[in-house]
């Protein structure tokens, strides 16, 4: 028999397989039907004369590198989350750094006209950042660290305060209103290299030092007094894993818009897949989110053409029969 | 316990009423002198003749009373250019504001104390039995049948004689645009066009509407893609840029510095440079306010002018009114 | 605890506790709830004077003017706010008091989405602007619903709190993903009505909408308070209630179909307000520590008074534009509730 090592990389190089069929998939698949032959040329022998290699850089590109970067950064900021709180809910939905973000990209849109889609990076970051600090400051016991229920409420009333104020806003200013529905539906597309560029590399960091991270993290889980025991400063670490999160979360919201269920589903797949060592979580969670994300933008353009499905709509799709057989199996061991 | 009339009031009294104004509507010999009535999308509504209070619930019952040479008391807000659309600001200067098209301020309409309202069945449907109380109400079935409203409308006001005026001048100038488009193109009439929109992070192609109606009227026809009964699609993605195709393109958006941007974006792009109709140049940027927001017989002849322009063709006939 | 005093029939055959302090704060908030309705009620587009309102209510002829807006326009937005935020308050209460759980309200656990779902698709299939009579029942449909789903999700040989908690959440949120698809796809004005829906508005409510709520929010009145008991029971802990002889599994579906008729009905009618069945139980038990009975009543004060001050809030603060209540009870409630929790934290 394997020894559970050997699983475990087996598993994450299947992951990487994925991650690589997905890529390719979304590179080929659309409107306009381009063949691994243009796929080839394009890359190597580009002429940008020829439409196809011209819908591939210009369109397919753009939307795989996103959705694979920040499917990674939603499904790791997910893993900490869980771990940092000690609750298998906590995603960036649930804890309101999403509506966070919403709230500060409608303001802005609403109140101070800035659309351009990097103005809107930078205020869903912010927001972002806000909303996580909030939730931190509301879910954390002085001298007893963070509730896992305490937290969750906390996220649950930054949430419906956050999306109450934008929706007022939304509501009084009509014309802006259907101009952000499809931002907060969550979009991978429309979304031009340039603008996005200098934050795509902002969640490879994120990602690199929470590997990096990834032995402090199994520290996470145990009790306080043992950590102690053990000569580590949980604290540090906690703050640590807090601001990745907000680094993660906020730049992939700030990219991509509402997109749900990849940072609460991934690491329960990732989880059931390597285990709750977050040496190899972290990476799974990683590779396997990437993937996701890719497989349910190819899925979002091929269901109705030439209209799109947003795709936190079929992450959400996808998600929730999952998390339902989850939280079934588990709901009474919470 | 509650006022008695409370009791007796709202549902209670629809039904009843309703009744009556049927049997009133059959016996029309014996309905008393000074009364019009008149069938719409919802039931009968019996209005007093030549009522001098109207209340316009959407924009194009604005425009028609306008055209009819009426102006409401009450009308609701546009959704741009606000308080009312440039084109038929002159015509109204002494009108209460009734708030959103699609949630009107009830309470102003009842103090106003109107004798018709004007209403839309797709907008105003649920409230329906509440504006019958404060008074008589015509729905229109479709906002964008403007034809239809300005009949309803001419013979609920009393103007029939303006409503048909305008109607045949309405008639004389479609028949002068396709005699002289047909002498222009020749062959290559009818053209095939399509309807564009631009907003802030997407783009529109237009199945239906006011717009589309008043092309077919025209003559134009329509991409076999673009004959479907839905009111348009929403297309996010450039890729979806051939979906757009046609002979020609009459494309409208607002004037907002994102919508530029994202027009900006997708016209840049080397799909759009493939279209037949940008190869030939014949891509018309046109007035949204006259092309999907006005909906009524004036915006109809200010946009059949927007076409009469683009085309290169001689507008002879005299404006609505000056006709009528 | 305050001294109660008990009423005893003959031979003791039923008895009654009252707790004084109760009955105040209970009649303090009546006569709240009534004050407020009646300043409602002068406010608008058109204030009226509260001796002209009264003179109204009481049957007077006169005053034509108003008579139509006071009867027609304003009382029953008014009657509605009372009977859905009481309905909404005391369906909060009960699944508190069900999943033991403070964070519980009926937007939490999926049924608000349920009737969301069905009503923007309503919404969407007929393309008109809220035609009530086929809005309702879908949205009442859409409630059972998922509440049906609900329970089929959670029964394990039994129905444990924190499970239901959970599937609702993951229910709610796939509903919400279908609304937000049927809005992107929808044209602007249904868009548009279908969110303010969403976010809960009184707008045009009529006498039918009243006549159709007040039965319902009386039944469920009676019978909450009748299944009031059990829920103090449960509050004591699952081992406890068992030991006292509670059939909890059948309690608690009693108990979740009542808060599903409750908070269903109510946001047929209004659209999907939230906030208020997480928000007037809390309050309830701020202002008297008592058992479910008192706080139930307490919680139907107050939700109505919740919403009757934010319907006032939106149709009055912004006028001619009518904003929806729903976005006044999150507004200020959000913040509200934010504020209670840091508060508890203090506390630790």
């Amino acid at each position: 028999m394997l020894n559970p090592r050997t699983t475990k990389a087996l598993c994450l190089l299947l992951s990487l397989g994925l991650v690589g069929t997905t890529l390719v998939a979304s590179l080929i698949l659309g409107q306009i039907p381009v063949s691994f032959h243009d796929l080839y040329a394009s890359l190597f022998a580009y002429s940008p004369g020829d439409l196809r290699h011209l819908v591939i850089w210009s369109e397919r590109v753009p939307r795989t590198l996103i959705a694979l970067v920040v499917g990674a950064g939603l499904a790791v900021s997910g893993v900490l989350m869980q771990s940092l709180t000690r609750n298998p809910l906590a995603s960036p939905g649930i804890l309101g750094i999403n509506a966070g973000a919403l709230f500060f990209v409608v303001v802005g849109a609403s109140l101070f006209s800035l659309t351009a889609p990097s103005q809107l990076i930078w205020l869903a970051f912010i927001g972002a950042g806000v909303a996580a600090s909030l939730v931190y400051f509301l879910g954390h016991e002085p001298g007893r660290g963070i509730s896992p229920v305490r937290i969750v409420l906390a996220g649950v009333a930054l949430t419906a305060m956050f999306v109450s104020f934008a929706q007022g806003l939304l509501i009084l200013n009509q014309e802006r209103f259907e101009s952000l529905l499809f931002w907060i539906a969550g979009s991978v597309s429309g979304r031009s290299l340039d603008a996005v560029s200098p934050l795509l590399p902002v969640i490879g960091v994120g990602l690199f030092l929470s590997l990096l991270l990834s032995r402090q993290l199994n520290l996470l889980g145990l009790d306080d007094e043992l950590t102690q025991g053990l000569g580590m400063n949980v604290g540090q670490i906690r703050l640590l894993t807090g601001l990745l999160v907000i680094l993660l979360a906020g730049t992939s919201v700030a990219i991509a818009g509402l997109i749900g269920f990849v940072g609460l589903i991934v690491p329960h797949i990732a989880r059931g897949v390597v285990g709750p060592d977050h040496r190899w979580l972290v990476p799974a969670s990683a590779l396997i989110g990437g993937a996701l994300l890719m497989g349910s933008d190819t899925l979002a353009r091929l269901l109705i053409p030439p209209r799109e499905v947003p795709i936190g709509v079929v992450t959400a799709l996808m998600g929730t029969p999952l998390f339902l057989h989850l939280a079934r199996r588990s709901g009474s061991r919470l | 316990m509650l006022n008695p009339f409370a009791f007796l009031s709202g549902k209670r009294l629809a039904l009843p009423v309703f009744l009556l104004i049927l049997i009133g509507a059959v016996s029309a010999s014996e309905a008393p002198e000074n009364t019009v009535t008149v069938k719409h999308a919802l039931g009968k509504a019996r209005i007093s003749a030549s009522p001098t209070r109207v209340v316009s619930l959407y924009q194009g019952a604005t425009d028609t009373a306008v055209a009819l040479g009426i102006e409401p008391v009450g009308a609701v807000e546009s959704w741009t250019e606000k308080p009312f659309y440039r084109y038929i600001r002159p015509a109204l200067t002494d009108v209460r504001v009734l708030g959103l098209e699609t949630q009107p301020d009830l309470e102003s309409i009842a103090w106003l104390d109107p004798d018709l309202i004007v209403a839309a069945r797709n907008r105003h449907q649920a409230i329906y039995p509440l504006l019958r109380q404060i008074a008589p109400t015509v729905v229109i079935d479709d906002v964008y049948d403007f034809k239809t409203l300005l009949t309803l409308m001419a013979k609920a006001t009393g103007k029939e004689q303006v409503g048909q005026c305008l109607l045949r001048h309405w008639q004389a100038r479609t028949r002068d645009f396709r005699s002289r488009i047909q002498r222009k193109l020749g062959d290559a009439w009818p053209q095939e066009v399509a309807i564009l929109s631009f907003r802030a992070d997407h783009a529109r192609i237009y199945y239906g509407g006011f717009a589309r109606t008043v092309l077919d009227e025209l003559g134009f026809s329509a991409p076999s893609a673009h004959r479907k009964d839905d009111w348009g699609i929403k297309l996010t993605s450039q890729e979806s840029i051939p979906a757009m195709d046609a002979e020609a393109i009459f494309l409208f958006m607002q004037e907002d510095p994102a919508v530029k941007r994202t027009f900006r974006e997708w016209t840049d792009h080397p799909l759009w440079q493939n279209l037949e109709s940008v190869g030939s140049g014949e891509v018309y940027p046109v007035n949204p306010v006259l092309w999907n927001m006005g909906a009524g017989i004036l915006a109809a002849n200010l946009m059949l002018d927007e076409v009469y322009q683009h085309y290169g063709l001689a507008n002879t006939l005299p404006t609505a009114d000056l006709a009528c | 605890m305050s001294k109660a005093l008990i009423f005893r029939g003959r031979q003791d055959g039923w008895s009654v506790r009252v707790h004084p302090q109760l009955m105040a704060v209970c009649l303090g908030l009546l006569l709240l709830l009534c004050l407020s309705v009646l300043t409602s009620l002068s406010l608008g587009s058109h204030p009226t004077r509260l001796p002209d309102v009264v003179r109204v209510l009481l049957g007077a002829d006169s005053l034509e003017g108003i008579r139509l807006i006071l009867l027609e326009i304003r009382l029953p937005r008014v009657l509605v706010a009372v009977l859905a935020g009481g309905a909404l308050g005391v369906a909060g209460l009960i699944l508190q008091g069900l999943v033991r759980n403070p964070l519980a309200s009926p937007d939490v656990i999926g049924i608000t989405s349920g009737a969301s779902t069905a009503a923007v698709f309503t919404l969407w299939l007929t393309g008109s602007a809220g035609t009530t009579s086929l809005l309702v029942p879908a949205a009442i449909a859409g409630a059972f619903g998922v509440t049906v789903l609900l329970v089929a999700l959670t029964w394990k040989g039994g129905v444990s709190p924190t499970r239901l908690v959970l599937i609702g959440i993951g229910l709610a949120a796939g509903l919400s993903a279908i609304t937000t698809l049927l809005l992107v796809i929808s044209p602007d004005a249904t868009a548009m009505t279908a969110y303010i829906w969403l976010t809960g508005s009184l707008y045009a409510s009529r006498w039918g909408d009243v006549i159709g709520l007040a039965p319902i929010f009386i039944t469920g009145l009676f019978l909450a308070c009748a299944v009031a008991r059990h829920l103090d029971l449960q509050a004591l802990g699952d081992d406890l209630a068992l030991a006292a002889g509670s059939n909890l599994n059948a309690n608690r579906l009693v108990q979740l179909l009542l808060a599903v008729l409750l908070a269903g009905s109510a946001v047929a009618y209004t659209g999907a307000l939230s906030f208020i069945g997480l928000l007037a139980p809390h309050m309830a038990r701020r202002l008297v520590r008592t058992g479910h009975t008192g706080l139930t009543l307490m919680s139907a004060l107050l939700g109505g008074l919740i919403l009757v001050w934010a319907d006032l809030a939106g149709r009055f603060l912004f006028m001619p534009r009518d904003l929806p209540a729903g976005l006044f009870v999150a507004g200020v409630g959000a913040p509200f509730f934010v504020f209670l929790l840091y508060r508890l934290r203090r506390q630790g």
